[in-house]
């Protein structure tokens, strides 16, 4: 049985689409199989490890656990928006320098998640960046070279 | 060294940090592709009587439907063949694969996925491996003494290998010795949990080439799997890897590849399977349960004088590599120390689980949790410090293992106390639940068969060719050989993993030795492409090749800088010069085991009401060898403390009636951001002579001490020992009280 169509428009790191999606049509699959944005990992598909982390009107979300039609009308920010052409984004510097991503899986939703707390507390304590990545599985690192570059990005930016 | 041990960010990082890297899921085969399911048994342990695929092969947009029918009638096992790809008659875990299907979209894969009808007959099963080598038992292989399996493989019943070490005389030794002790402890299965689940995508042309896009750790062995299960040449099957989302030790075994092979040669179609987080969890290939008794004799100084050891690992329903871990777990089993006097034996016995495999470290934390607590245990009752009961027994160069191999480069004492002194720079904090505790442990690190190209191209940079798929930074480092060798920067050296048609054979990313078996043939190969650099530099310089050194890209005789001619030239002129282009293949295997000690120290506080621990302090000193590039170092280790401390207080696959209850990542918890202390890394650096430019191998060394660590610093705080883990809040909650029970 088709899942009812819906029109939606979203601005996706910067550029606006419009798509017929199904109703039931995931945000991550939306971006990942519509869009051809696949940064943005799938991990579990149950909301619990974090990699398919986006921006979504400026909030931190599990791309898997949201509609596509939730995000119509809003901004979406992905890894692949993070860079200013040539120009790294300073967490994706700091994730480099810092040796913050090992297989990398993690790290698109990783960046998104320091994003997501930058944008709302420019320097945050190593504590509050610890917490700002809470929802986020790392298996490689052991989170602490994430939570440094996140410091280090802070004072950069 | 310029190049080689310099902090330098990986190779392929601007990749990982944009979202360009191309992970299993995000390979585009060319065509549309079909989303690929697999059937597996509900049943731990059941007789299977019909399989029925007719309904899901007429759902619409079903487009292949496959079962054991498809594939030649085969059974494979490194060490005992055991093991068919679908089941036939018998399903032997709860995951066991029976069919798969592949269909225009994964809803539609699913549903035909319950279409497909199985009759079960369920019959007993056994999840423990102690219980499993019971007389009454269910034996899981009833035919197993018809199997194939290596010659002199000791088997019985559930018991597919039965490994025993004897070394001096061991009732002697606790004659000789003052006091004898003798625990139990029980080590759960834990898995890897890589964040990327297991994938596989294939498509089969008209030629009949199958081409599989796999996110593997073992290339090589991968593509002789799917030769071997699906009956065809080499030639005809290409792995290509991907980059890959984790492994430790969990991506060696095929899995969903061959299924995904066969039907993309049955729909004609490619076809992708993803593996599902619950999927993942159950059929795997995630760490081996263990059951150990550890009976150890000393002398009232804290000498050991014997020690005698049991292990049994539950396997799952194949040997898999299992018996090769427990052959390898008897040769660990003492630890790094000296033992005049030793009896081991170590069974490796088949449960009605997934096959357990070689997550990293394999049988390494299980063993160390065992040994050392059993070692903190005895100084205690002995009145010796912890660290001073382990110098006094370490082994020291020329020391042998149990099975007889003499050590080299052993520096366990220098470790043990590079860590010790690390904790013991800060003064430990008031508060009575607070403690202290120590381990130390080893990880032997071979050499395997591996080959690998280096070429100076004619702008004078270099390429490398490998089959090595790169988890842990091994490109990076293998960049920084050549670098070294030949005098060019890092950003002139291009790394390439090739897939199995084009590149040379290579070893597996697994057991810390990726390093040294691959850094081993770059630096042949590296240095045989300096020979002929200098050859072709010598005639244009009009001097003895011996006489050149390679450095900033230029080739010079030695002490006369200005006569010089630059790499890029030297790649234009061997075109024209009779030697022909500058590359070199060279190979390595067998090459000579190393040691490679951890020594950690952690400091905790436990919480006795609610039993929470919390760790205010973690040291981790190892012993490197040559550290390539310090910063992926550091990385191996402060990710293997925290797996190895999920392991200590959080992590357990547990089982119910055969099914395991924990499938998710809710329920089986790893380590998040706010559980993981940070990790004070203290290297310790002496060249090793068996590795490349001194390298040792990383990786494994640091899971191995932290269930031990735990375990000793928990007994500390509050003077309760765990013999199982994980040590869990409720476990010290009830041991407290029991404790408090016994006192009064």
């Amino acid at each position: 049985m088709e899942t009812p169509r819906i029109r939606i428009t979203v601005t996706v790191n910067g550029e606006a689409v419009s798509e017929d999606v199904p109703g039931d049509r995931s945000l991550l699959d939306f971006l990942r199989d519509d869009l051809g944005l696949t940064g943005t990992k799938e991990g579990c598909g149950e909301g619990e490890c974090g990699a398919c982390s986006v921006i979504v009107g400026g909030r931190l979300v599990d791309a898997c656990l949201i509609f596509a039609a939730e995000a119509d009308g809003r901004n979406v920010e992905t890894v692949e928006g993070l860079a200013d052409g040539e120009v790294l984004h300073p967490l994706q510097r700091a994730f480099a320098a810092a040796g913050a991503a090992q297989c990398g899986y993690c790290t698109p939703g990783m960046l998104m998640a320091g994003k997501a707390l930058l944008d709302r507390n420019p320097s945050p304590t190593r504590e509050e960046a610890a917490h700002g990545i809470a929802g986020n599985l790392c298996r490689c690192t052991g989170y602490g070279t994430i939570i440094q570059a996140v410091m280090e990005a802070a004072k950069e930016s | 060294m310029r190049v080689v041990g310099q902090e330098l960010p990986r190779v392929e990082i601007l990749e990982k940090v944009t979202g360009q890297s191309v992970f299993g899921a995000d390979v585009l085969p060319g065509g549309r592709v079909l989303a690929g399911k697999m059937v597996l048994s509900p049943h731990p342990h059941a007789r299977i009587t019909a399989i029925r695929t007719e309904r899901a092969e007429r759902l619409p947009g079903v487009k292949a439907v496959v079962t054991a029918a498809d594939l030649p009638a085969i059974r494979y096992g490194r060490f005992v063949r055991d093991e068919a790809y679908f089941a036939t008659t018998k399903a032997r875990y709860a995951g066991d694969r029976i069919a798969a299907v592949a269909a225009v979209d994964e809803e539609t894969a699913e549903e035909a996925a319950r279409l497909i009808e199985v009759d079960y007959e369920v019959l007993p099963s056994v999840t423990s491996g102690l219980e499993a080598m019971a007389p009454d038992a269910p034996l899981l292989h009833e035919d197993y003494a018809d199997y194939w399996a290596q010659p002199d493989l000791d088997r019985r019943g559930n018991v597919c290998g039965h490994k025993q070490i004897v070394r001096g005389d061991v009732e002697r030794g606790f004659a000789e010795a003052d006091r004898i002790f003798e625990h139990r402890f029980h080590v759960p299965m834990v898995h890897q949990t890589y964040i990327e689940p297991h994938t596989a995508t294939a498509r089969f042309d008209a030629s009949g080439k199958a081409t599989v896009w796999a996110s593997s750790l073992a290339l090589f062995p991968l593509r002789a799997a799917i030769a071997q299960i699906l009956r065809m040449p080499m030639t005809k099957v290409r792995v290509i890897p991907t980059e890959i989302g984790g492994g430790f030790g969990g991506k060696l075994s095929p899995t969903v590849e061959p299924a995904a092979v066969v039907l993309a040669r049955k729909a004609r179609r490619p076809v992708r399977i993803v593996m599902s987080r619950s999927e993942d969890f159950q059929t795997t290939n995630p760490r081996h349960p263990f059951h150990l008794r550890y009976k150890t004799g000393v002398k009232h100084d804290g000498t050991i004088t014997a020690r005698e050891i049991e292990v049994v690992l539950g396997t799952g329903f194949s040997a898999g590599s299992g018996v090769m871990i427990s052959q390898g777990a008897a040769v660990r089993a003492p630890g790094p120390y000296r033992v005049p006097n030793l009896k081991i034996d170590s069974y490796c016995v088949y449960t009605n689980t997934s096959t357990c495999g070689a997550y990293r470290g394999p049988a390494g934390p299980q063993l160390a949790f065992a040994s050392e607590s059993q070692m903190d245990i005895i100084a205690r009752e002995l009145g010796i410090d912890p660290v001073e009961l382990r110098l006094r027994n370490a082994m020291v160069d020329g020391d042998e293992t149990p099975a007889g191999a003499r050590l080299e480069d052993v520096h366990a004492k220098e470790t043990l106390l590079k860590a010790a002194e690390a904790m013991n720079a800060v003064p430990r904090p008031p508060g009575n639940n607070v403690g202290r505790g120590v381990a130390m442990a080893h990880w032997l690190v071979g050499g395997m068969a591996s080959s690998a190209g280096v070429k100076l191209n004619e702008d004078g940079t270099v390429a490398i060719l490998t089959g090595l798929v790169d988890l842990s930074g091994a490109s990076t480092s293998l960049a920084q050989i050549a670098a070294e060798v030949l005098g060019v920067s890092l950003d002139d050296v291009h790394v390439r993993t090739a897939d199995t048609d084009f590149a040379p054979h290579s070893t597996l990313s697994a057991g810390s030795q990726a390093l040294k078996s691959m850094g081993g043939a770059v630096l042949l190969a590296a240095r045989e492409a300096k020979r002929q650099i200098q050859q072709v530099a010598a005639d244009k310089l009009e001097a003895d090749p011996g006489d050149l050194e390679l450095d900033g890209n230029t080739v010079f005789v030695k002490g006369s800088p200005e006569r010089a001619v630059t790499l890029r030239e030297v790649g234009q002129m061997a075109l024209e010069h009779a030697r022909g282009p500058i590359v070199s293949t060279q190979s390595v295997s067998q090459l000579t085991p190393h040691p490679a000690i951890a020594a950690h120290a952690a400091e905790v506080e436990v919480d006795p009401e609610t039993g929470r621990v919390r760790i205010l302090r973690y040291v981790a000193a190892q012993d490197v060898g040559t550290a390539v590039n310090p910063l992926s170092v550091r990385g191996q280790i402060e990710g293997g403390v925290m797996q190895g401390l999920g392991q200590a207080l959080s992590e357990a696959c547990t089982f119910t009636d055969g099914k395991m209850d924990n499938a998710n990542l809710l329920d089986y918890k790893i380590f998040s951001a706010l559980d993981a202390p940070p990790v004070e890394v203290h290297l310790v650096q002496h060249p090793c002579a068996s590795g490349p430019l001194g390298a040792k191998g990383v990786g494994e060394p640091p899971i191995i001490p932290p269930p031990a660590v735990m375990a000793n610093a928990v007994y500390d705080a509050v003077g309760v020992r765990i013999h199982d883990l994980p040590i869990t809040p409720e476990k010290i909650v009830k041991a407290l009280k029991a404790k408090r029970a016994a006192q009064r």
